[in-house]
């Protein structure tokens, strides 16, 4: 088992419900929410090791979240997903903190990959 | 060979027929606008004025030449004048200081007729007649002792007036002469002293004017009978066919037509001045052809016509030179205006199709992204529940295939519909496209090498590094490289040209990318820059990689144009500024230090 806890924020809750079970079925810990508010209020009773933002959301959309996480203060590391393509905004994200970044579609393989790097980086900075 | 050139150009041969005629039609209209302008501000000004002045000077010439004659004429009617009148007081006088008797004693008028002729032979004879009309003396070469002129016409006049000065006439002596006849009276008696001038020698006093080649100088009588001969006009005593005037002061200057010399020949039209002399009545005719009198006017005139109409002749002639060169201008600067429009709405159909595209990629990445992740959860229960049935096994593992090969698929689509709209931040940078497009070469060569697949470089090596976007031109040379090696599909072998080329005057490189393949349609090559137009086989193409490089190389203030024959060949044309467009240098960072290659 892992033993570390992942938050998935994205506005597609298929999505969600999907990489839920998927990561599940690989032993991971994870909480799904649906938009950023959730995300922030999720994260202030229950904190993680590393979180899943999808940048295109509505209301509070990725970047914004992600501004809201720093200022929490939490010492998550942050995978970017984004749909869009361009990874311009991923790029504004990671220059904000965020670890790394993926595009949608992607293998389940792949965003597991990213995960693991990702708590392999939190590790090293506790 | 001849290859079609299609180049977004907006070139006469991409118009149709109709819309290319009207154009010609208007520079044909326009050309002709520009003459008639350029004639009417330009030739009828210097005609006007040319014209004007020429009037202007020849009035005035004429005038001269007028002034000029009437002068001479003024001045040679005194003359004459004065040469009557002083033979007239002479004879008065000799008249009055001598006694009939000391006058035709023997000797006495000889030695006062010699007198008269001391210096010029003035007098061919002189007779002093008694009241019956018989001489009482008479020095002359003529036998008129005898004859008595009691009843001829002057005689009467004679000794009516006192003085009487005849017209020219036959007389006794059967030739032309006149008489001056002065009558004295002292008591009972009376006498006339009569003197003939000298023909020859009065005609040359008339003639002593010279006025020009065709002049002419004589006198006539009131009725119009020369007293003098004329050269050309006719000879003493003959009636004139000069249009006589009655009588007047001063001079008059009678332009005429049609009057006859001698012979009857009709003269070509005259210039004449005229003037009546006192006493006699005679008219005195000064006379030139007018051509001459008035050559060096006509003569200025000619030249000064010639050499305008020369002037207006060059005008003209430059006119439709600099019209013609003005014209091809415009065409020029029409052409390139259709060639900017038409980039234009290239740039704008690709931006458009640009900011749909992401709109839509967006959309369908995110039903992939769950399409995958249900496969995968497939695959999982799969896994945790193996399927016994080997039929069904086989068949799920195929479809389970299927949705990620198609998937790949889509992704792909959706990944060039994004870099096609992509603004991405781009970077400014020193670029050896040499070597730049070598290493592209060596990447694209390592694919195409089982394909039978020959790169030819042709680099250009006095190019410079140019400014510009490394990653983008990165993208550019791989699509038109990757079209390249496609456009030989089917060929067992082929080859991809690569050259380079600095034009240091216009601060341009050019880039040609041309491959041996298959062509391009002539009805395709109009559209290849469309966006999703592609020939290629359903699932290989999606008809952005031309539309993503022209809207790349156009950003970077370069053109891509193409030149293709269907079985010889299709090569793409690269024409990129050493400099990128400033507007592109300020919404971008650039970096300062050189970097060879991406």
């Amino acid at each position: 088992m892992p033993g570390f806890r992942v938050l998935l924020v994205d506005d597609e809750t298929i999505f969600t419900k999907n990489i839920s079970k998927l990561l599940k079925n690989r032993g991971y810990e994870i909480t799904a929410v649906n938009s950023g508010d959730a995300a922030i209020r999720e994260l202030e009773q229950n904190p993680v090791d590393v979180i899943v933002l999808d940048l295109k959301m509505p209301g509070m959309d990725g970047i914004a979240t992600l501004k809201e996480i720093i200022k929490l203060g939490l010492f998550a590391e942050t995978l970017i997903l984004t749909g869009h393509g361009s990874i311009d905004s991923a790029l504004e994200a990671m220059k904000l903190g965020a670890y790394d970044y993926l595009t949608k579609p992607c293998e389940i393989d792949e965003l597991v990959a990213k995960i693991e790097s990702a708590w392999g980086k939190k590790k090293e900075a506790n | 060979m001849k290859v079609p050139h299609i180049a977004h150009d907006g070139s006469e041969a991409a118009e149709g027929p109709d819309l290319a005629g009207e154009r010609r039609a208007t520079y044909s209209r326009l050309f002709w606008r520009f003459v008639w302008l350029t004639i009417l501000c330009s030739l009828v000004p210097l005609l006007l004025v040319g014209w004007g002045i020429n009037l202007h000077y020849s009035q005035f010439a004429r005038e001269r030449m007028l002034n000029f004659l009437q002068t001479q004429v003024e001045d040679h009617r005194k003359d004459i004048e004065r040469f009557l009148s002083e033979q007239t007081s002479k004879l008065q006088l000799i008249a009055r200081t001598h006694e009939l008797e000391q006058l035709i004693k023997p000797g006495s008028l000889q030695t006062v007729f010699e007198l008269f002729n001391q210096d010029i032979r003035t007098l061919t004879d002189l007779g002093v007649i008694a009241e019956n009309g018989y001489h009482l003396a008479y020095v002359g070469a003529y036998d008129l002792w005898a004859r008595n002129y009691s009843r001829e016409f002057w005689f009467d006049q004679a000794m009516q007036k006192g003085i009487y000065v005849s017209d020219m006439f036959m007389g006794f002596r059967k030739e032309p002469h006149f008489i001056i006849a002065v009558t004295h009276s002292k008591g009972d008696r009376k006498w006339i002293l009569r003197a003939t001038i000298n023909t020859e020698a009065f005609r040359s006093l008339v003639e002593n004017v010279r006025i020009g080649r065709t002049g002419q100088v004589y006198l006539l009588n009131a009725e119009g009978v020369f007293q003098t001969s004329a050269r050309v006009s006719g000879a003493i005593m003959e009636k004139s066919s000069y249009p006589m005037e009655s009588y007047h002061e001063g001079l008059r200057t009678r332009t005429l037509d049609g009057l006859r010399d001698a012979q009857g020949r009709e003269r070509p039209r005259q210039i004449a001045c005229q003037a009546w002399l006192q006493d006699p009545r005679w008219l005195l005719v000064v006379k030139q052809d007018y051509d001459e009198a008035f050559a060096d006017v006509n003569h200025a005139n000619t030249w000064t016509l010639v050499f305008l109409h020369l002037s207006a002749a060059s005008i003209l002639v430059v006119t439709v030179f600099i019209t013609r060169h003005m014209i091809t201008s415009i065409k020029r600067r029409d052409a390139e205006a259709d060639r900017l429009n038409q980039q234009l709405l290239q740039t704008g159909k690709l931006a458009s199709i640009g900011e749909l595209s992401a709109g839509v990629a967006h959309e369908i990445n995110n039903p992939l992204a769950i399409i995958l992740t249900e496969r995968q959860l497939l695959l999982d229960a799969a896994r945790q529940t193996p399927i016994t049935d080997p039929e069904f096994q086989e068949q799920f593992s195929d479809s389970m295939n299927q949705i990620d090969l198609q998937v790949q698929r889509c992704k792909r689509i959706t990944q060039n519909l994004l870099r096609f709209s992509r603004r991405t931040k781009s970077m400014i940078e020193k670029v050896d496209l040499n070597g730049f497009i070598q290493e592209v070469v060596d990447l694209m060569e390592r694919e195409a090498r089982t394909s039978g697949i020959k790169f030819f470089s042709e680099p250009d090596l006095a190019l410079p590094p140019v400014s510009s976007d490394p990653s983008q031109l990165q993208q550019v040379f791989l699509n038109l490289i990757t079209n390249a090696i496609d456009a030989h599909d089917g060929k067992p072998y082929g080859s991809i040209r690569i050259s380079t080329r600095a034009d240091a005057e216009r601060q341009m490189a050019t880039v040609k990318v041309a491959d041996a393949g298959a062509g391009i349609k002539p009805e395709h090559l109009s559209r290849i820059f469309d966006p999703f137009f592609t020939t290629k086989a359903v699932g290989k193409g999606t008809g952005l990689g031309l539309s993503i490089c022209f809207s790349i190389v156009k950003r970077l203030g370069g053109s891509l144009t193409v030149q293709s024959e269907v079985g010889k060949g299709t090569e793409f044309t690269i024409q990129l500024p050493y400099t990128p467009p400033k507007e592109l240098q300020d919404s971008l960072s650039t970096k300062r230090s050189p970097k060879p290659a991406a």
